[in-house]
C-alpha cells in the first residue's frame, strides 16, 4: 500500500457541479459523455501541465494483455486550488480512472474520478 | 393617601427620565458591535481575484454563452453563425475540425468571450486605469479612468479599447475599436468592428460583484444582447500560469 495515495486531495465539488459540464467542455465531439469507462491500472505518466492533466498508466485485461489508457482532466490551475500538485500522482501508482470513453474508441477517457487503491476519490474532469 | 399617589407619580416621573437617561449612557459607553471583518464595502474598491459564480439557473449555458436564449442575429451574422465550427456547445467539432479563433489558433478571445474562459481574474486599480489580469493566457484589459474618450481613428485590437466612469457605485466602461476576429462566446456567433460593449461594474457584498453586460452591432445584432454576471471575492486565490500555445502535446492527446 502506498500511503501518499491516501492523501489524495478531494477536488471540491465545484469542479464537477458547473452544471451541462459536459456542454462546457470543448472537443466533447470526441467523447461519449452518454458512456462510462472504470480502467484500474499503474501509472506509467503524469503530466501536471497545462492546459490539461493527463493520467497515462497500463491496464491488465482478464488475459493479462496490457492495455495502453489515457485519461484527462481540467487545468492543473484548478486541480492547485483543490490541493494537488505534480506529485499527487506518481509512476508506479496504482489507481483507477473512471470517465467518458472516446467515440473512435481510442483508449482515451474524459475523467470524473481518480482513485487510489484504499478508495480515496479525487473527482476531476469538469469544464474547461 | 394623596402622599403615596404623589410618590407613586413623582416615581414614575422620574423612570421616565432616568431610564432614557442610563440607555444613553449605555449606547456612549457600549458602542454597537463591531460589523463582522470583510462587511465593510467599499463600493469604489473592485481590486481582488474574482471568480465567475453564477447563480443555478445559469449554469446550463455559462459555460458556452451569456443567455439562455439565442441573441437576435441580422441575416449577415446568422450566415456566418451557421458557418462557423465551434467545438463548445451542442454543434460541437473535434479541436482538429473547429476554427475557433482561441481553440485553434490561441487568438484572444475578446470582449465580453473572455469571461466565458473558466479562469479567475485579478483587478488593480490605480488613479489612471483599472486594470484585469486574467488568467486565461495571461489576457490583459486595461479600462482607462482618466477621462479620455476612445480615440477618433482606433486602430482595431482584440481586446478592444476600454474607457470606463463611475457613476454613483457603479463603475460604467464602454468598450470599442474591436477588430472582427473573435467570437462573442464559445459557440460562434460572430460579430463586426461596429461591436460595442457595455460593462456595468457594482460591487454587491463584500465577496460578490454583479457585471450587467450590453452588446451592440449593427451589422451583426439585430437586438443588443445583453448578460448578467456574478462574481465571487477568492481573497486565499493568486492569479497563476496559464499559456493557450502550450497545448501541442493536448491536441494530439485527443483523436
Amino acid at each position: 500500500m502506498n500511503p501518499r495515495l491516501v492523501t489524495f486531495p478531494m477536488i471540491a465539488l465545484l469542479t464537477l457541479a458547473a452544471a451541462g459540464s459536459a456542454r462546457a467542455h470543448h472537443g466533447a465531439a470526441v467523447y461519449d459523455t452518454a458512456k462510462t469507462v472504470t480502467v484500474k491500472g499503474t501509472v506509467t505518466d503524469f503530466q501536471f501541465t497545462n492546459p490539461h492533466v493527463l493520467i497515462y498508466i497500463d491496464s491488465k485485461d482478464e488475459s493479462g494483455n496490457v492495455q495502453k489508457w489515457q485519461g484527462e482532466l481540467t487545468s492543473p490551475n484548478h486541480l492547485a486550488r483543490a490541493g494537488w500538485t505534480k506529485s499527487t500522482v506518481k509512476v508506479g501508482d496504482q489507481v483507477t480512472l473512471t470517465g467518458n470513453p472516446s467515440k473512435s474508441g481510442a483508449t482515451n477517457l474524459w475523467l470524473r474520478k481518480v482513485a487510489g487503491p484504499n478508495g480515496d476519490i479525487a473527482t476531476g474532469g469538469g469544464e474547461n | 393617601m394623596l402622599n403615596r399617589l404623589a410618590v407613586l407619580v413623582l416615581f414614575l416621573l422620574l423612570s421616565a427620565l432616568v431610564i432614557p437617561a442610563h440607555l444613553l449612557a449605555q449606547s456612549n459607553e457600549k458602542p454597537a458591535a463591531a460589523k463582522p471583518q470583510g462587511t465593510e464595502i467599499n463600493p469604489h474598491d473592485l481590486s481582488g481575484v474574482w471568480n465567475l459564480h453564477m447563480p443555478q439557473t445559469a449554469r446550463r449555458y455559462i459555460g458556452n454563452t451569456f443567455s439562455a436564449d439565442e441573441p437576435s442575429l441580422t441575416p449577415w451574422a446568422e450566415e456566418k453563425y451557421k458557418a462557423t465550427k465551434p467545438s463548445n456547445g451542442p454543434r460541437t467539432h473535434s479541436l482538429q475540425e473547429t476554427d475557433d479563433p482561441v481553440l485553434k489558433s490561441c487568438l484572444p478571445p475578446g470582449v465580453p468571450r473572455i469571461y466565458l474562459q473558466p479562469f479567475p481574474v485579478q483587478i488593480v486599480q490605480t488613479p489612471k486605469e483599472v486594470v484585469m489580469l486574467f488568467e486565461y493566457d495571461h489576457i490583459v484589459r486595461h479600462i482607462f479612468v482618466d477621462g479620455r474618450q476612445h480615440p477618433a481613428d482606433v486602430t482595431p485590437t482584440y481586446m478592444g479599447h476600454s474607457i470606463g466612469h463611475w457613476d454613483a457605485d457603479t463603475l460604467v466602461v464602454d468598450t470599442a475599436g474591436f477588430n472582427d476576429k473573435t467570437w462573442l462566446d464559445r459557440t460562434g456567433h460572430p460579430h463586426s468592428e461596429e461591436l460595442r460593449v457595455v460593462e456595468r461594474f457594482r460591487r454587491t457584498a463584500a465577496d460578490a460583484m454583479q457585471v450587467d453586460i450590453t452588446m451592440e452591432d449593427a451589422k451583426a445584432l439585430a437586438k443588443p444582447w445583453t448578460s448578467q454576471l456574478v462574481f465571487q471575492l477568492r481573497p486565499q486565490w493568486d492569479i497563476m500560469e496559464q499559456v493557450c500555445t502550450d497545448n501541442e502535446n493536448f491536441l494530439g492527446f485527443e483523436k
